[in-house]
């Protein structure tokens, strides 16, 4: 096996829950070391697919196979049963054993695997380092409030030393500043120890944040596969462009190619022309384009496609502003760090770069 | 690392070619989970099969198989036992009425208001379940017989004629009924009440609608399908109620179908084919009215799953708290505090006279019940089957609620079905079905205690996988989930999270499995042997042939075996959430 | 030739059968014991263990018996089952249709269904040295299948207390006395005491007699002893065939309680014993009749339920009125009293109310 080489490989994957496709037909490839987000909305079957690679899930078609090895093949009728997987899960719920004392929770999957008492002592203490929770290795799980239960999951996750650590939704139960802490430190860790990591969330903040590629998901299905940046920046379709970020999504049709390398010439339905850019092969169907409320410059003309409008409604949000801007184009929403505020009623200019207007596939 | 994910390719290997099937861990599990099905099927339904069979026979009533076929014995039940039938469906409708009353105010008190005492109040309400109505009848003869009755003496001294009370009548029978197995319709009350969103209210209240208005047209309308459920559940049970007729209907000449087929079978000739057709007439309305409470309540099973226990917000009742933790504290009066002291006064008596004055107190009975080889050895019995039957059923029982909970196996709803069936079957007919049943099989374990503790674990298995069902269902399946993911084999995952994990409940249903061994009566009477006696069927012996202060003693000595592994449970379960439906 | 061959092999499958077989006779050496005389293999019995009884008789007084015969026989673990006649009958029969072998011996109260088993091949023959002390009507024809144990009769009793001398009924038919109505007790139809009573009386009181004691409403019981205990605490004013034993009993233990003996005379019964055919204890049930129907048995029996007994060398219970002294009125035939007993079950338990 060599360095680099696929860590987890799904190939056409199907699983039906009685009469529903809960997924339809999933394949994805996970690099060695690498951290894969499934990002989508309840119910688009990202939960079902983690749980399938875990072998907690019974799917009725495709193959699944980690690190090279097959480890559910419909056609061949394999399945290796989940504890002879190998792979390390992280809970939604924890599921830290209340019965258990910390120290017995994280070494439980040492125990499993008969290790040296030494050794085990030895690995607990790291991985108790690691998320620190050392001092509280003799307290009972039950007495443990939400994020250390958390805390105890990880460290028993990675106690073993597994190659692949699989997380369903694991900060969805806490509160927003504790997750946007944790976010940090699962990420510190993944890279401290290499971890080839499948995580699971509907949170897109948290997706793109810690991500290095972020599967969409809707329906059982994906949507897109990139880099946060790729999602971000380049959606491929209204449901990514939705649901990922906040968009304007504006309808027209495609009138020209330009002279720019993939940039055409944009019709909206008011009439106006906007320059966009596709980073898909065009068929000449698409009828929207999304523009990142984020890029929407105000009050400058730097960019190529302008636009005048009003203000309508401002909300200050802290970190940002947003404004409701009616314009030719209908309402345009346009989020703006919180400096050189426009009054409510005022006149605006507005432009974003051909970039930065999207060309989505229909 | 390596090696441990070859080793484990390997053994997926080598099993998928055992296997075949996708899930080839099931395999050998299969083979058990199908004998365990066989010999519960077999236990519970074959019985019955012998009851109808019977029921049937209207030639020579102890001939078999039966010599002749005919329904003559259903329609002789209209003809000749029509009052019979009346008196039970009259008793039985009272006793309901009385005992739903009973329930609603006690729920309603315990849950939405603010009285003081109230988790005290709440364990103490079901005392009385645990007390068993035979005791409860017993206690009420000698509270309110006419004439001799405490309660009568008093009245006279007190300066009044007559008697006030006269407990031998068919409103004496519905009142022991509800007095006593009105626990049963508060527990499901409370529950129901308890599984109301609070702010439904508080939504209604936040509008503008008064107390009263809410109450009625929010609550009530809530509430109403378990309270109609309850009604249902509480007449089915009081449909097979034994006891209380037994005790205190026979004297009074009523007679009610359960005693009617006890009556039928201790007769010479012993009329087992009209026992049966009355048995099966008796089970089949009880199946029907549970049928229709579980389409009611809308539940897939009868193992109720502690869903979600709202905290309802209390009425503030001011100095009328008090007022009602006085009917509360009158409830357990009449249900625990005077019956144990009117059966403690008899049974410290020479004679029963309950003429204070002419009382004469003496040890002997409690001697003589203790010393008593059959008394002994009754009582030595039923803790003896109590601790077999728990021990045995507890484990078995635990691996039927797998299969049934947490098994893919197909056909694991009809196990569900079986393992409940013996609830819709009144003990004394099932009594009589086992009796009938093990009389004609080539195995001679009738009168004998095997026979009994099969009987017994029969009947037990509906309390003893719904308890266990119930705290195998709060058992997050991710717990057991990670441990597999954690490497550990289903043996090495169920030893070290899943039984831990169940210890308390499985304590909980071995108390009560030992605790209702103990109580057990109308499947007892039947099966007894000169080898095989059981306390409870020995109580209404003595109560026949020897005297109501030996039999007060007896009774006593029976309640407070029971009422000792009551408080371990109460102990031991102390913040547990538990129904007892 | 050949008879003697048929001979040979009778001998020979008699020999080989159970050592203990239906003996028609008294065997030839009985083995004197303290006070009686056994044809009993007694170490075999000692060996058996144990021994069980069915009787009708209250609890109590079966355990202060079997406790006596306990006593001289230690190794010999006594235990019984209480069930009125009719009842215990019931029972018998069941067991023995599932092939249950429970019980070595049975005491039953009605005649009519010792006869019943008797046909049925129930008892098992065993003559006792000691049934010679017995009348030929107070044992089977032939001997050894089942002998009278006591002589039970019913007379009229009531509380003192709460029923002046005056106004105590003295005859049958003053029980028909509208002022006794719902304060009248008896006992139930399965009970062998009140077969006798309603089988004697009605020839004599004439048909009326227990149409109109139904309008009395008397309550039914199962036990003497529940009768005279709703005596005592006032539940009841007259059991009507009260069983005189239990009178003796009670007023032995200090109840206020009066009896009498009508002109008319007393029904009286037996509690029939008998050994039960493939019992699990044969020898110790063989002991157990030699001691029991010996004087020293039967004072035993007097000792623990006040009973009469058959036997002429064995005085009445103390404090009661001897047997020769009473009016007994005994069924002829027993033949007709058993075949009488479905029609009185009926009418008694239409008369208490026990059906409708």
């Amino acid at each position: 096996m060599s360095a680099g080489a696929l860590c987890i490989e799904l190939r056409d994957l199907v699983i039906r829950y009685g009469d529903v496709v809960a997924v339809n037909g999933v394949s994805f490839d996970v690099d060695r070391g690498e951290h894969v987000t499934l990002l989508g909305p309840s119910g688009c079957g990202k939960t079902t697919t983690l749980r399938a690679i875990a072998g907690l899930e019974q799917p009725v078609a495709g193959t699944i196979a980690i690190d090279g090895q097959p480890m559910y093949d419909a056609g061949e009728r394999r399945n290796v049963p989940t504890e002879q997987r190998g792979v390390s899960m992280v809970f939604q719920s924890y599921a830290v054993w209340p019965h258990m004392t910390v120290l017995g929770n994280v070494a439980y999957g040492l125990k499993v695997r008969k290790q040296s008492s030494a050794d085990i002592s030895a690995k607990v203490e790291r991985a108790l380092d690691l998320v620190q929770m050392r001092h509280l290795a003799d307290r009972p799980a039950s007495k443990l409030s939400g994020g250390q239960q958390q805390r105890v999951a990880l460290a028993r996750a990675i106690a073993f030393s597994p190659t692949v650590v699989l997380f369903d939704e694991p900060l969805s139960n806490l509160d927003a500043k504790l997750r946007a802490e944790m976010r940090l430190e699962l990420r510190e860790l993944q890279r401290q120890l290499g971890i080839t990591s499948v995580y699971v969330t509907h949170d897109q903040e948290e997706a793109l944040a810690i991500s290095d590629r972020v599967i969409v998901m809707n329906v059982g299905a994906i949507e897109q596969i990139g880099t946060p940046e790729q999602i971000y920046n380049r959606p491929r379709n209204r449901f990514v462009a939705d649901f990922v970020g906040s968009a304007n999504l504006i309808r027209g049709r495609v009138r020209e190619a330009l002279a720019a390398p993939r940039t055409w010439e944009f019709v909206a339905e008011g009439g106006h022309v906007l320059q966009a850019t596709a980073a898909h092969t065009l068929r000449g169907n698409e009828t929207e384009v999304a523009v990142r409320t984020a890029y929407i410059e105000i009050g400058k003309a730097n960019s190529v496609n302008q636009i005048p409008g009003t203000v309508r409604r401002r909300m200050f949000h802290g970190d940002f502003v947003q404004y409701v801007v009616d314009c030719p184009l209908g309402q345009m929403i346009v989020r703006h760090p919180p400096t050189n505020l426009v009054a409510e009623g005022d006149g605006v200019h507005l432009s974003f770069s051909p970039e930065h207007c999207v060309l989505l596939e229909s | 690392m390596g090696s441990y994910r070859r080793r484990a390719t390997l053994t997926a290997t080598l099993v998928s070619w055992f296997g075949g099937a996708l899930r080839p861990r099931f395999t050998w599990q299969g083979l058990i989970t199908l004998a365990v099905l066989v010999v519960v099927a077999f236990l519970v339904l074959l019985p019955v099969v012998f009851l109808v069979e019977e029921s049937l026979n209207i030639g020579d009533p102890m001939a078999f198989p039966p010599q002749e076929y005919g329904l003559a014995n259903y329609v002789a039940m209209f003809e000749e036992d029509l009052q019979i039938i009346i008196n039970t469906v009259v008793i039985a409708v009272a006793a309901t009425v009385m005992a739903m009353l009973i329930g609603v105010t006690l729920a309603w008190i315990l849950t939405r208001t603010n009285v003081p005492g109230r988790e005290k109040l709440e364990r103490l309400m079901e005392l009385p379940y645990y007390m068993t109505p035979l005791v409860g009848a017993l206690a009420w003869a000698v509270l309110a017989s006419p004439r001799s009755g405490f309660f009568n003496q008093v009245w006279r001294w007190a300066g009044g004629t007559g008697d006030l009370f006269n407990i031998y009548s068919m409103f004496g029978i519905a009142w022991i009924m509800a007095l006593f197995e009105g626990t049963v319709a508060f527990v499901m009350i409370s529950a129901a009440m308890k599984s109301m969103d609070p702010a439904l209210e508080e939504s209604a209240r936040v509008i503008g609608a008064s107390k009263l208005r809410t109450a009625l047209t929010v609550t009530l309308p809530l509430v109403m399908p378990g309270v109609l459920g309850a009604t249902l559940f509480v007449f089915a049970e009081m449909l097979g109620s034994f006891a209380a007729a037994l005790v205190i209907g026979i004297p009074a000449r009523v007679y009610v179908i359960t005693t009617a087929i006890w009556d039928s079978t201790l007769s010479y000739p012993p009329a087992y084919g009209r026992a049966s057709a009355m048995g099966l007439a008796l089970f089949v309305v009880m199946f029907a009215m549970l049928t229709f409470y579980r389409w009611m309540v809308g539940r897939g099973n009868f193992a109720t799953i502690t869903g979600k226990a709202f905290r309802p917000r209390l009425i503030d009742m001011g100095r009328l708290a008090w007022l009602l933790f006085a009917v509360c504290a009158l409830y357990v009066l009449l249900a625990v505090v005077l019956p144990i002291a009117a059966l403690l006064l008899t049974s410290l008596q020479r004679f029963a006279t309950a003429l204070l004055h002419q009382a004469q107190f003496t040890f002997a009975n409690y001697e003589l019940a203790l010393a008593l080889g059959p008394v002994r050895t009754a009582l030595a019995n039923s803790l003896l089957l109590g601790l077999g039957v728990a021990s045995v059923g507890v484990i078995i029982m635990a691996l039927l609620v797998w299969i049934i909970y947490r098994s893919q196996l197909v056909g694991r709803g009809g196990i569900e079905y079986l393992v409940m069936f013996p609830q819709a079957v009144p003990r004394l007919v099932f009594g009589l079905a086992l009796l009938w049943a093990w009389l004609n099989m080539p195995i001679p374990i009738y009168g004998t205690l095997w026979l009994l503790a099969l009987a017994y674990f029969t009947v037990m298995l509906p309390i003893g996988v719904r308890t266990l069902a119930g705290v195998v269902l709060q058992v997050d399946k991710s717990l057991e989930e990670c441990a597999r993911v954690c490497g550990a084999g289903w043996v090495y995952q169920l030893r070290t999270v899943t039984l831990p994990l169940l210890k308390p409940g499985v304590i909980a249903a071995w108390l009560l499995i030992f605790m209702a061994c103990v109580r057990e009566l109308g499947v007892s009477v039947f099966l007894m042997g000169p080898n095989a006696k059981v306390i409870a069927p020995s109580i209404v012996s003595a109560f026949a042939s020897s005297g109501i202060e030996l039999t007060a003693a007896m009774a006593l000595i029976q309640t407070f075996t029971v009422v000792v592994a009551l408080l371990i449970l109460f102990r031991l379960t102390r913040g547990m959430t538990r129904e007892l439906t | 030739m050949r008879v003697a061959v048929a001979a040979g092999i009778a001998l020979l499958l008699a020999g080989l059968s159970s050592s203990v077989q239906a003996q028609g006779k008294v065997c030839d050496n009985p083995r004197p014991m303290p006070g009686f005389k056994t044809c009993a293999n007694v170490e075999k019995a000692e060996a058996e263990g144990a021994f069980v009884l069915y009787s009708t008789d209250p609890e109590a007084g079966q355990v202060k018996l079997l406790a006596a015969f306990n006593k001289l026989f230690p190794k010999i673990k006594t235990s019984y089952v209480r069930l009125q006649a009719g009842a215990l009958y019931a029972k018998v029969l069941s067991e023995r249709q599932a092939k249950s072998y429970l019980v070595d011996v049975i005491q039953i109260s009605d005649m009519g269904m010792i006869l019943d088993f008797q046909k049925r091949g129930g008892f098992r023959q065993y003559v006792s040295p000691e049934m010679a002390a017995f009348k030929p009507e107070y044992k089977s024809q032939p001997e050894g299948y089942w002998t009278w144990g006591s002589i039970i009769m019913g007379g009229i009793a009531y509380n003192p207390n709460n029923v002046s001398a005056a106004e105590a009924p003295k005859k049958w038919e003053d029980l028909l006395d509208p002022k006794w109505t719902d304060a009248v007790n008896v006992k139930v139809s399965n009970s062998g005491l009140q077969h006798g009573i309603y089988y004697m009386l009605k020839p004599i009181l004439g048909e009326e007699y227990f149409k109109k004691f139904a309008t009395i409403k008397p309550r039914a019981f199962d036990s003497y002893v529940q009768q005279y205990g709703r005596l005592v605490d006032g539940q009841d004013k007259i059991i009507m065939g009260a069983q005189y034993s239990g009178y003796i009993e009670f007023k032995a233990k200090g109840a206020p309680l009066a009896f009498v003996f009508p002109e008319t005379g007393v029904p009286a019964v037996s509690e029939t014993y008998g050994i039960v055919a493939d019992g699990p204890h044969p020898n110790a049930a063989e002991l157990f009749m030699d001691w029991f129907l010996s004087p020293v048995g039967q004072q035993a029996l007097s000792e623990a339920l006040l009973l009469h007994s058959p036997r002429a060398d064995v005085p009445a219970p103390a404090g009661s009125v001897p047997l020769q002294d009473m009016k007994l009125l005994v069924p002829a035939d027993w033949n007709d009293f058993e075949k009488s007993r479905p029609e009185f079950a009926k009418e008694w338990d239409r008369i208490v109310g026990a059906r409708r």
